[in-house]
């Protein structure tokens, strides 16, 4: 038997749970070698041919991270239940599945990069396509590191182990499957993994809420705490305001419309990026919708369940202040209350959830580094054989890259948060504007990155440092930065000419998307494309 | 319009109708009633169970909506992939874009 620091203790029948489940995962995805060796397209996207089940699981899979559990047990500890809206951002895909998931499932883009390529023409869209497959390649590896160093924390909670065994260890172990089956691999791992991680985390929270006293047992100890509000997910500290600590309704509804509204769009959420890889696997336009709409369900009820298991453990502690202390609490529910025998099966789901993160990263970074940079710009008449094989290089760069990150992590924590500030708002509604109006082109998307850039550097960091801005709500932050962005891009659309006419009407022809598209829908009625 | 029209055509199906509107529109509210259902349905409250049934009804009122066109859409795109993939790698295609 093994005693961590924290007096957790693994029986040899726990270590059995945790080996056999970590051997399945890794047969689950080695097994599919011969089909992801067989194209670029096989190797990135399965060849294009997954009934929606698969797809969808992946998606429920890859964004239940190791960190998850930590930023959302944060948010509901901190707010009660109406913390629950923060991760509510998965709801983009109510909308999405119908609309920006239809209209890029018919573009057959291979990444979002591409598919800049295809929406514009000229040199604005290869320095488009060029910047997102840059930035995506360096994404991919920089939540790699992210998602990694979580796991070293949770190593060095559990056995006492040096960090860089912990941030190492489990990710070389997925790589294994990434680098010789591909996508395939991912997929088919996926698969499991996310069965295996929604009913581990199931077991734990509802063994939480039982050890806390059952359902009505929190519901009256709620009471007795004076924090019976805690369970109302629509307490609000009042209908807006500008104190950066309380949570009001406009919070609420800026998360609302950011999330749903979002929908419409391609690229204004960080997560949209590994969807695009899924919905482009699906086998059809139909599968694509199902996949992305089911994966998004299954997180908000995953979510939901790990709210109720951070309200019973707030019952059981209810005055913890440190931040790093309490985002721990879902993870101190099962180690510390599930019985012997049990912890390793925990243990197995938290190798699953990191596993299922890990090894889509390393896929789809590899995919940009792959597809957008070195079969586009370096090698355009690289045989299948060679694409596979420099995505496995590819795959291996991004592994070692992000453990050299991982190990610094510490330092760069805030470095993450303002990565997210930049993927999020100057850019979300030209995101929706490049899906819905011909007009928007590709100066003006990349005017908006660049203004961006710019602006959340300035509105989220350097003017409240200098006293010059006080410190805003997020809501607040949003909408200053949509509107601040919107100065630059809005004219820059109009200063500038449309892209090429009959690129977009080929555009339009294949992809058929939404708004106003009156003047290339005609034209491509002329040319006979499309009927009226 | 029929709401429940359940024949479309390939051309019809390609067209953005009030039905796409009316599935993204019961799939947001079935999200967020899902959200909030859950965590009440797990403490026993009877909102909780409420809002859990009714995401589930509008759930299956979408897919009623929806799937007839989605169907006849991917059969009609599905026919002709092949041959848009191959336009697809034309366009995209690095050297002829650039002239080189």
């Amino acid at each position: 038997m093994q005693e961590a620091a924290t007096g957790i203790v693994f029986t040899p029948l726990d270590w059995v749970w945790t080996i056999m489940l970590i051997l399945l995962m890794i047969v689950c995805g080695v097994i599919f070698y011969r089909l992801g060796k067989r194209s670029e397209s096989d190797f990135f996207l399965a060849g294009r041919g997954l009934p929606w089940w698969l797809p969808a699981t992946s998606v429920y899979a890859t964004h239940t991270a190791t960190d998850t559990p930590m930023w959302i047990t944060g948010a509901i500890y901190q707010c009660g239940a109406r913390g629950i809206w923060y991760p509510f951002f998965a709801a983009w895909t109510a909308i999405s599945a119908f609309v920006s998931t239809r209209i890029f499932r018919r573009s057959l883009a291979m990444s979002q990069a591409e598919w800049q390529n295809l929406r514009y023409s000229g040199l604005g869209a290869e320095l488009l396509r060029g910047w997102l497959a840059g930035w995506q390649t360096f994404m991919n590896m920089f939540v790699l590191a992210w998602v990694s160093a979580a796991m070293g924390k949770i190593c060095v909670y559990l056995f006492g182990w040096p960090n860089w065994l912990g941030v190492v260890l489990f990710t070389s172990v997925c790589a294994v499957y990434v680098l010789v089956a591909g996508y395939w691999g991912v997929i088919m791992a996926d698969f499991q993994q996310g069965v295996i991680s929604f009913l581990v985390i199931t077991l734990v929270s509802c063994w939480g809420v039982y050890v806390a006293g059952g359902p009505l047992g929190i519901v009256s100890k709620l009471a007795d705490l004076g924090e019976s509000w805690r369970m109302n997910p629509f307490h609000f500290d009042g209908f807006w305001g500008l104190d950066s600590g309380s949570f009001y309704a406009m919070d609420f509804i800026t998360l609302l419309i950011m999330s749903t509204v979002g929908g419409l769009g391609m690229g204004n959420f960080i997560d949209w990026y590994p969807e695009a890889q899924r919905i482009q696997s699906a086998k059809s336009v139909r599968d694509a919708s199902y996949s992305i709409w089911a994966g998004g369900f299954v997180s908000l009820i995953r979510n939901s369940i790990w709210a109720v298991a951070i309200l019973a453990f707030f019952v059981l502690y209810p005055n913890i202040q440190s931040e790093a202390e309490y985002e721990m609490g879902w993870f101190r529910l099962g180690f510390e209350y599930l019985p012997a025998g049990l912890i390793g099966i925990f243990f197995a789901g938290i190798i699953a959830i990191h596993l299922s993160t890990v090894s889509t990263h390393l896929n789809l970074g590899s995919l940009y580094a792959t597809r957008d940079l070195y079969h586009h710009y370096i090698n355009p008449e690289a045989t299948q054989e060679q694409l596979v094989k420099v995505g496995r290089w590819n795959t291996l760069f991004l592994l070692i890259g992000s453990f050299v990150l991982g190990l610094t992590m510490q330092s760069i924590t805030s470095w993450l948060i303002f990565a997210l500030w930049l993927q999020a708002a100057g850019i979300w509604i030209p995101s929706i504007l490049q899906v819905v109006w011909w007009r928007f082109n590709s100066w003006a998307y990349l005017s908006s990155w660049i203004a961006n850039l710019v602006m959340s550097w300035l509105v989220v960091w350097v003017l409240p440092e200098l006293g010059l801005l006080p410190d805003l709500p997020n809501w607040v932050n949003f909408w200053l930065l949509a509107g601040l962005v919107a100065l630059v891009y809005i004219p820059v659309t109009f200063m500038t000419k449309p892209d090429d006419r009959d690129h977009l009407v080929r555009y339009y022809a294949m992809a058929r998307p939404l708004g106003f598209w009156r003047p290339v829908h005609e034209d491509a009625v002329k040319k006979g494309l499309i009927g009226s | 319009m029929e709401i429940f029209k359940k024949n479309w055509t390939a051309a019809e199906a390609d067209r953005w109708t009030v039905h796409d509107l009316l599935a993204s529109l019961f799939g947001v509210v079935a999200f967020l009633l899902v959200t909030v259902g859950v965590i009440g349905a797990f403490l026993l409250q009877v909102w909780g169970f409420v809002c859990v049934a009714v995401a589930l009804l509008l759930a299956w009122l979408m897919y009623r909506i929806i799937d007839p066109k989605l169907r006849a859409m991917s059969d009609a795109f599905e026919a002709r992939q092949a041959e848009y993939l191959d336009d697809l790698e034309k366009t995209v295609r690095w050297e002829e874009r650039s002239g080189t």
